[in-house]
């Protein structure tokens, strides 16, 4: 089997709040193969866009303080700011939530697409516009020609994060990285915007860590997924298993907890009680105890490390890795 | 079984008279520009909308940005002033009360917002902010004005002993919780939460949810409820309504909207929405729309969504589709609608 | 970028802290902020007691002339020396604080109250009435202050509190334009849509919602105007508009020294270095309160 593209190991990233010592990702380890997607699913604060932002060492003010992050065999984490600057939009690239901010308002879009390809292919401006050009073509912007000419603040916001996708292309990068790309977009244009990182990952053949809350959004879109919550993975393995049996107590209370559009009968939602953890304060033991409907004494004192529990998944959880299956909590 | 059980709850303070109703609501507002700031055009958030709210209905108003439903909102509760069409509420044509009378009302009527920051008045305590809407109408003093704002503190889940604390203490799902109590206070028989689950965490959204199921129960209170996710509106409402560009495109109870649509808009929505099952997401026909919406500023002749819709056809251009009826409940506005 | 700090949920086991109970403890954290606060109240109260200290420290009376001795150096009895009409440094400067000082936030209270009553109107109404309100700001800073004062000063005798009214009458206009554009920006927020929705008046809105959320800005704008205020009297009584002697002020006693620099530096140096004390003070006290208030610290 060949190494995997993208092999974070232990990952740890810490913030000092006027609180205290606030360790967003703790012990976080995954691995992502070309070409494939895979999606990091998790509530506000539980670590996921730490998570990407230590992998691009962007993570300032906060400091990684431990483990690996192997690309290509190489430790980004080791490696020097500009060693990272060869990597950053031109192997690994990313794009956020608000495309609005991502670009800057003073230049035209175009040219903000095509500088990409003079700073890393050397290419003089003219051919790199003329490859912007035909970038914007493909992502699906009508009459790109004219619209490479426009000002970011003269796309809409379904434009403006299809430009902002094919400046993250315009390197043909191994990884990209998608950080709640559709959050901030409408359900219509979200579905163009999905239907776009689908056709760029199987044209392109570009691996794609896809970063939401939204597990509706995994589910249409990710081969895999990471669940995360309080900095820790809790689970991970094949999207349609995750989904089918979930294996940790908190997917699997999620999933139940949301309401479908092709929901039958209804009936209340089974709501998790309780209010995520403070991050400076977490409770002894596994993070998601106090509010775990299957919680056992030795929950509340160890905390559980990421283990196989049934043939494709991984949880964290001493209840289901000791054989108990997960039903009417 | 469950559903019958809310139906004969909802029977015992229903009317059948609505209690609240909108004619031909309008709501434009000017934009100027130029150099002496005259008015250039207008922007269509409302345009000639007929919606009618039974008591104890919830009834759900779902669309995209600029499509006009938390205008909608604000407006049948006069919060914005129409610009043509009337208001009725328990029969009573409120559309151009003012002062006093128009303040008379407020009690009836009340409101939850959606940025659980913002909607709380961070120099007052959390008990002076459930309290306000007591103190204004002069509902209780004193120690009677206590025991009110204790109560509602329990009622929407929260410990009383937080009545001295301060919002910037709680967190998202709970200052919502606050904000509820604080809509609760006067007793109303009316609330618009507009988008009141959007900002916060998927995790305490169902628990919000059930707290404005149960409340409706508790309180015999009828609901507008406005959101984008039509999950969540399908699930919490009696009826659902669709807007698109400043107007009511189809309305209809929310399984039926989702088994059989009619209107393409509501179609494409309904296929837009991801389903948190990867067997069945990966297995969905998908209708995508092309483009972006258009500009409520000047929307487009006849019918608005025709620009976007795939099966649009020349007659679509010249007039705009009547509503038309496709059940009990059940309207469309179409001149090819889905079978 | 998700800051874990936006997982701060769960009870607080602390007790309820106000608004104001946190920014009053990151100012007493700020050090030289409170040192500066403190030196403003010292002066402040050096000066309201004055006669005490003409009394009892000095033994002087400001007004009083001791020709014979004149041109003093720092010394005894004249604990900072005498000017050119044998009167003691010292107590003319305790009390031109009284003058100086007393101006200084008379002015602060007077175009802060009219400013902000006029942004609060104009910036919670909007439309004809902010319009007009705004137009009138205009004006007012539009006139050139020393022509206003000049033609103040000719038609009124300046004593402490004409003086304060002629430079609050400039100076209003800025404090309007400020308090409008906070309320232009706090009125966008929902609680105060929220606050007409359960029927509140426009006079509730206004004093219980949006007032004290401006207040914060007002408080900075005062502290750092006490120091603007005592640079312009300075100014004003180095032209001759000012206060007039024998009554002291810190700067008509910086402007009585200026023909006697070389021959006797002292008498410019002492309400040199008050003035600057007393300015600088101000103006760090003035921003330690901003931060204090800094909403991005909450």
């Amino acid at each position: 089997m060949a190494a995997p593209l993208l092999d974070v190991q232990d990952l740890r990233t810490v913030f000092a709040t006027k609180e205290g010592v606030v360790k967003a990702v703790d012990g976080v380890s995954f691995h992502l193969d070309a070409g494939e997607t895979l999606g990091i699913v998790g509530e506000s604060g539980c670590g996921k866009s730490v998570t990407a932002m230590s992998i691009m060492r962007l993570q300032r003010p906060g400091r990684v303080t431990g483990g690996k992050v192997l690309f290509k065999g190489r430790d980004l984490i080791q490696a020097s700011e500009q060693e990272m600057r060869e990597i950053r939009g031109k192997e690994i690239s990313m794009i956020f939530q608000d495309p609005m901010t991502s670009f800057n308002p003073v230049f035209r879009t175009g040219w903000q697409v095509a500088e990409p390809l003079v700073l890393h292919k050397g290419l003089n401006r003219m051919k790199a516009m003329a490859e912007a050009v035909g970038l914007l073509g493909r992502v699906g912007i009508p009459a790109p020609a004219a619209r490479a000419r426009d000002y970011p603040h003269q796309f809409s916001g379904g434009m403006r994060q299809r430009a902002m996708i094919a400046m993250g292309l315009t390197t043909a990068p191994s990884v990209l990285i998608a950080d709640e790309p559709t959050t901030a977009l409408d359900v219509t244009i979200q579905a163009q915007i999905l239907d776009l990182l689908r056709h760029v990952n199987k044209e392109f053949g570009t691996a794609t860590i896809l970063i939401t809350h939204n597990l509706g959004v995994v589910a249409g879109m990710c081969e895999r997924v990471m669940v995360m919550y309080a900095g820790k993975v809790v689970e991970s393995g094949p999207t349609t298993d995750v989904f089918a049996h979930p294996k940790h107590p908190y997917t699997w209370s999620l999933l139940r907890s949301i309401p479908r559009l092709d929901d039958e009968l209804h009936e209340p939602l089974r709501a998790i009680e309780g209010l995520p953890p403070s991050l400076v304060e977490l409770p002894g033991g596994c993070a998601f105890h106090p509010r775990c409907s299957f919680m056992v004494d030795r929950c509340t004192k160890d905390i559980p490390s990421l283990n196989p529990v049934g043939e494709t998944q991984l949880a964290a959880c001493w209840v289901t890795q000791s054989g108990t299956e997960l039903a009417h909590g | 079984m469950a559903e019958a059980a809310r139906a004969h709850l909802k029977r015992a303070w229903t009317t059948s008279d609505p209690l609240l109703s909108a004619r031909g609501l309008t709501v434009w507002f000017p934009v100027s520009s130029g150099l002496l700031q005259r008015t250039s055009a207008h922007v269509h958030a409302v345009d000639g909308v007929d919606l009618e709210i039974m008591q104890g209905e919830t009834v759900g108003l779902v669309g995209e940005s600029g499509c006009g439903k938390s205008t909608l909102g604000r407006t049948l509760i006069r919060l914005i002033d129409p610009t043509a069409g009337t208001i009725e509420f328990r029969g009573e044509d409120i559309t151009h009360l003012r002062g006093e009378a128009l303040r008379a009302k407020r009690r009836e009527m009340a409101m939850i917002f959606q940025d659980p920051y913002s909607s709380l008045d961070p120099r007052q305590t959390v008990g002076d902010i459930i309290g306000e809407p007591i103190d204004i109408f002069g509902l209780a003093k004193g120690r009677e004005r206590q025991d009110r704002i204790y109560e509602l503190l329990g009622v929407v889940g929260m410990n009383p002993r937080f009545a001295d604390r301060y919002p910037h203490e709680f967190s998202g799902g709970q200052r919502q919780r606050i904000g509820i109590a604080r809509a609760l206070a006067a007793e109303p028989s009316l609330i618009i939460c507009d988008e009141p689950i959007s900002a916060l965490d998927v995790s305490i959204q169902a628990q919000i949810i059930n707290l404005l199921e149960r409340l409706q129960s508790k309180f015999e209170l009828t609901y507008l409820f406005i959101a984008h996710d039509l999950s969540v509106v399908k699930h919490i409402s009696d009826r659902v309504a669709v807007m698109y560009l400043g107007k009511i495109v189809e309305t209809a109870p929310g399984r039926e909207l989702y088994s059989h649509p009619r209107h393409p808009y509501t179609d494409s929505l309904l296929s837009a929405i991801p389903i948190p099952d990867p067997l069945v997401e990966r297995g969905r026909e998908r209708t995508i729309l092309q483009g972006d919406v258009a500009s409520p500023v000047n929307p487009p002749s006849g019918c608005r969504f025709r620009t976007r819709c795939p099966r649009a056809r020349e007659q679509c251009a010249d007039h705009e589709p009547p509503l038309d009826s496709f059940g009990p409940d059940h309207q469309a506005a179409c001149f090819f609608p889905l079978d | 970028m998700d800051m874990p700090g936006g997982a701060f949920e769960g009870e607080s086991h602390r007790p309820a802290q106000s608004y104001w109970n946190e920014s009053w403890e990151r100012l007493r954290a700020n050090r030289i902020g409170v040192a500066a606060g403190v030196l403003l109240l010292v002066f402040a109260l050096i000066a309201l007691a004055a006669p005490l200290f003409s009394q009892f420290v000095t033994h002087f009376d400001p007004t009083r002339q001791h020709l014979l001795d004149n041109f003093r150096p720092p010394g005894r009895p004249y604990l900072l020396g005498t000017d050119e009409l044998g009167r003691d440094t010292l107590t003319r400067l305790i009390y031109g604080g009284r003058v100086t000082l007393g101006v200084a936030f008379l002015t602060v209270a007077l175009s802060l109250s009219l400013g902000s009553t006029v942004g609060l109107l104009a910036g919670y109404y909007g439309g004809w009435l902010d319009d007009v309100l705004m137009r009138i700001v205009d004006v007012f800073l539009a006139i050139p202050a020393i022509f206003l004062f000049i033609l103040m000063s000719i038609l009124f005798r300046p004593n402490a509190i004409t003086l304060a009214a002629i430079i609050a009458s400039v100076g209003w206009g800025g404090v309007a334009r400020l308090v409008r554009g906070e309320v232009l920006s706090v009125k966008q927020r929902d609680f105060i849509l929220a606050a007409r929705t359960i029927g509140a008046r426009d006079v509730r809105v206004i004093f219980r919602h949006l007032l004290p959320n401006v207040l914060p800005v007002l408080i900075v704008a005062a502290s750092l105007g006490v120091g603007q205020i005592i640079l312009i009297e300075a100014a004003l009584d180095f032209l001759g508009l000012g206060i007039q002697p024998p009554t002291p002020s810190w700067g008509n006693m910086l402007t009585n020294a200026e023909s006697y620099f070389f021959h006797s530096t002292w008498l410019v140096v002492f309400p040199g270095i008050t003035i600057f004390l007393t300015v600088l003070a101000s103006n760090i006290f003035g921003n330690a309160v901003r931060d204090a208030f800094d909403p991005r610290l909450k």
